[in-house]
């Protein structure tokens, strides 16, 4: 059997970094690559730097945009007394979904995790507090997961950004909507009878 | 419940070995380093997911093997097919054909509890041994217990790191002590509704091994004493010396009480040998109320080290475990197998990882 070309290996080994590319995927692309098109392969060279030097990080919000400010923060139709705070760039994007949320975003970069080394001020904390002396936020809506480092954090935050007249709501957690009971599993049910609410007898 | 089939491929000394099992007793003879502590590993495994001997899965793969892989064939209500493959690159779970996503949906398909000689590490070990039974037991009993566990191992691992810091931010370790707090909270309450149970069930199970003057007692030693927030809020200055979380679940223990002097200190050998392995019975007490079957008992060797009388108390729990159709497994060289257990036992010959059918004795 032949070796591959040295610039045939470098390149599947720059195609295995990315996520969800194991070794044979990479090889596969890898040789497609180099018989397609070459007009093609250029094409798709410029899109990727093209894309990598246009998309940065909203100086506000910390989301994916061309422009900083981004879309999101300087949409004057989006409630600005509305804060949705959220873990990563793209939760942005799953929050965005349903279309019901109207305000405006703070991405963290990521949640307290004394087990990896990441601190306070490690997260985009301090940006948020400026923010909330800038602009006339009244609600702030901590959309973290719920796992130990997350609900950690949710606290923190919620203790940190207190403050007079500064209302703050974590978003809720329990049984998937239109989903039975038999569908939820022990820890999400014990936390959904926790967070049960009242059912008002007028409405 | 019964192990009906066993496939194992390139584990431990077996680089292939397929057996086919009756419900009932099963004596596995044969010199040592042979594989008859293998097989009970095996069973073990499908069981519980990990090895009763404490190692990793690395271990248990045939030497110069890539991966091993354990089949069964389950027969209770129902019956099951497991499907285990383990290598440093690849690992698969299946039951029923179906791959398995959540471990709690897979625990529970095959029961089982194991007398070993490192039992007495219930009585004679550190504290962590007795909690590993507390936890073991909960896990195969209560759903939430093993996420709660995680939970907890997470939030204090965290906190420990936060005090272990030249400068420690208060805020910061608040929010994980919120969840050190809840998981905490329902972990000490759960092992504070099982000691009774386990208590009452060691101490019929310590009267029948030893005898009537005997009293076994068990307490739970909770560290938290009465309420976690405000103790751990108290042990804020020790925490700080030590740099660590010095009190939670996970310094919980359990009290031994013979005649009512703790058996750690007091006991002799003897007595603790009867004890670990009341504890054990207990154990498979517990599960057999709960569940309505007993679990398969899987006895490594410890038959020998037991005198007739000892051996005796044990035997309501083999002959429960015939009656329901259950199995007994248990390992023995041919000089010290019990043959007070008589004629209805299937004896297997384990020879170099292999494995081969007896006759039965005509004695």
């Amino acid at each position: 059997m032949s070796a591959l070309p040295a610039a045939i290996v470098a390149l599947i080994a720059s195609l295995r970094s990315l996520p969800g590319i194991g070794p044979r995927s990479a090889e596969r692309i890898a040789l497609h690559l180099v018989q397609a098109d070459p007009h093609a392969v250029e094409q798709l060279a410029r899109h990727l730097t093209e894309a990598r030097a246009r998309v940065q990080l909203c100086a506000t919000c910390g989301a994916l945009t061309e422009t900083s400010p981004c879309g999101t923060c300087s949409d004057p139709r989006r409630d600005a007394t509305f804060l949705c705070v959220v873990e990563r760039p793209t939760d942005t994007l799953v929050i965005e979904k349903p279309g019901t949320f109207r305000g405006r975003y703070h991405v963290l970069g990521g949640k307290l995790s004394p087990l990896n080394g990441i601190e306070p001020e490690d997260l985009r904390i301090r940006e948020l507090e400026e923010r909330l002396t800038r602009e006339p936020v009244k609600e702030i809506l901590i959309a973290l997961g719920t796992d130990v480092e997350g609900d950690a954090t949710s606290f923190y935050l919620a203790r940190r950004l207190a403050r007079p007249g500064l209302k703050i709501s974590r978003i809720a957690h329990g049984l998937p909507a239109g989903a039975g009971l038999d569908f939820a599993d022990e820890l999400t049910l014990s936390r959904a009878l926790e967070g049960r609410r009242d059912m008002k007898q007028d409405e | 419940m019964h192990l009906a089939r066993l496939r194992l491929r390139d584990f431990r000394n077996y680089p292939r070995l397929d057996a086919e099992f009756a419900p009932g007793f099963h004596l596995l003879l044969g010199d040592n380093a042979q594989g008859k502590t293998n097989i009970l590993e095996a069973v073990y495994l499908v069981a519980t997911l990990r090895s009763f001997r404490g190692v990793g899965s690395a271990q248990m793969v045939r030497s110069g093997q890539k991966g091993y892989f354990v089949g069964s064939h389950i027969v209770g209500q129902g019956e099951h097919e497991t499907k285990m493959y383990w290598s440093l690159r690849e690992r698969n779970l299946s039951l029923d054909g179906m791959p398995v996503r959540k471990v709690t949906d897979y625990l529970g398909v095959l029961r089982t509890v194991v007398f070993c000689t490192e039992d007495l590490l219930l009585v004679k070990g550190p504290s962590r041994s007795r909690r590993r039974f507390l936890d073991l037991l909960l896990s195969q009993t209560s759903p939430a217990y093993l996420p709660l566990l995680q939970r907890y191992t997470r939030a204090l691992r965290s906190r420990n790191a936060i005090l272990k810091q030249p400068t420690i931010n208060p805020l910061l370790l608040a929010g994980f002590s919120q969840e050190l707090l809840q998981a905490g909270g329902e972990i000490t309450q759960l092992r504070c509704e099982l000691a009774p149970k386990i208590s009452a069930l060691a101490r019929l199970a310590c009267r029948r091994i030893a005898s009537d003057t005997e009293d076994l007692q068990i307490e739970y030693l909770p560290s938290v004493k009465k309420d976690f927030t405000v103790e751990l809020a108290q042990s804020a200055a020790r925490e700080r010396t030590y740099r660590t979380t010095v009190i939670g679940p996970h310094r919980d223990d359990l009290d031994l009480l013979l005649n009512g002097r703790s058996a750690t200190q007091y006991g002799s050998e003897g007595q603790k040998r009867t004890l670990a392995i009341a504890m054990k019975v207990a154990q498979a007490d517990y599960l057999t109320g709960l569940h309505g079957t007993p679990p398969i008992l899987l006895i490594d060797d410890i038959m020998g080290e037991l005198d007739l009388k000892r051996r005796t108390g044990l035997f309501p729990l083999l002959q429960r475990s015939r009656l329901a159709r259950s199995q007994v497994f248990m390992t023995a060289t041919e000089e010290n197998w019990p043959e007070e257990l008589g004629r209805d036992v299937q004896r297997w010959l384990v020879k170099e990882g292999g494995l081969c059918p007896l006759p039965a004795t005509d004695s």
